[in-house]
């Protein structure tokens, strides 16, 4: 499954308004519930804070990729926010994180799940890229990014 | 004289795209008697590269491959069920590193004549064209190559193989 399958607009929120980590995450999860792609949000952030207990997934150049495999979720979801910002993440240079993809994978379903995280690693390697979705004002300028 | 296909590989990854395409190969490999073998790779290169780029961690990396391991054992078992209700005995290929690559390293060691694999995910930018490891086989596999559409046709074609 390609990436650009996984975007929907309604996963996707900008800006962002928490500012600590975990509000982000409960932020992002809230949206997959708006969405109607989870039910349970207390479980669900249980799950990606378990992950996040591991090592944090908060990535260098402002980007962070929480993601884990969880029985909250029957189908590969993904969730984009922009908190333009910046947030505190744990984030591997210590500078703030802008721009987050929460992915929530079935725990049968390991091929997508690598491979759709591999695409969101490839994509973001350009930094010009990253910094034009840092400073996406609409949802609609995040979905036409990774349509162009 | 032999027919056009003789050896057919199916790539296999688990999605329903894929299976049909299996679904499909078997149709051929008995209508040309046709010698079929199914190949899943098991992506350790996405996986190593997500741990090179700190997505994932070590502990991660070894927990997805053991799930990898298991989906190719899955799937490749279905499609030999799939294959054994037409009464079509297959070979079955596990490969592990890059998809693309060990596309293409079957192709040519099994010499195979036609590569059978699933509807490609729409396209909908160079970005996406340019990462599709499968359509990548595609493109640079030496042997034809058919992609599978239709699930619904191919399920009834499948279901009324003798």
């Amino acid at each position: 499954m390609a990436l650009i399958d996984l975007i929907k607009p309604e996963c996707i929120k900008v800006p962002l308004v928490s500012t600590m980590k975990n509000d982000i995450l409960r932020e992002l999860i809230q949206v997959l519930k708006d969405a109607g792609k989870i039910d349970a949000v207390e479980a669900a952030f249980l799950d990606v804070r378990a992950r996040e207990d591991k090592g944090s997934t908060g990535l260098a150049d402002g980007i962070a990729i929480p993601h884990t495999k969880t029985t909250q979720v029957k189908n590969l979801t993904l969730a984009i926010g922009i908190a333009p910002q910046g947030v505190d993440f744990d984030s591997l240079d210590g500078k703030p994180s802008k721009v987050f993809f929460l992915m929530l994978a079935a725990p049968n379903e390991a091929g997508p799940h690598i491979e759709a995280l591999s695409e969101i690693a490839r994509v973001t390697i350009s930094t010009t890229f990253v910094r034009l979705l840092s400073s996406a004002r609409t949802v609609e300028e995040v979905v036409e990014l990774f349509q162009g | 004289m032999a027919g056009p296909i003789r050896n057919i590989l199916v790539y296999v990854d688990g999605s329903e795209e894929s299976l049909t395409a299996a679904q499909y190969s078997i149709c051929l490999a008995q209508t040309y008697k046709a010698h079929l073998t199914a190949l899943y790779v098991i992506n350790t290169r996405a996986l190593n590269d997500l741990v090179r780029s700190h997505i994932f961690l070590k502990s991660e990396q070894m927990e997805y491959e053991r799930d990898l391991k298991e989906d190719a054992e899955r799937y490749l078992n279905h499609v030999r069920n799939l294959a054994r209700q037409k009464g079509l005995v297959i070979d079955l290929e596990k490969a592990d590193g890059a998809v693309n690559t060990a596309i293409k390293r079957y192709c040519k060691e099994l010499e195979i004549d036609l590569l059978v694999i699933g509807e490609l995910s729409r396209i909908q930018s160079r970005r996406d064209e340019f990462y599709n490891e499968v359509e990548r086989a595609m493109r640079s596999v030496t042997c034809s190559v058919l992609i599978v559409k239709d699930d619904d046709r191919v399920w009834s074609m499948f279901e009324n193989l003798s």
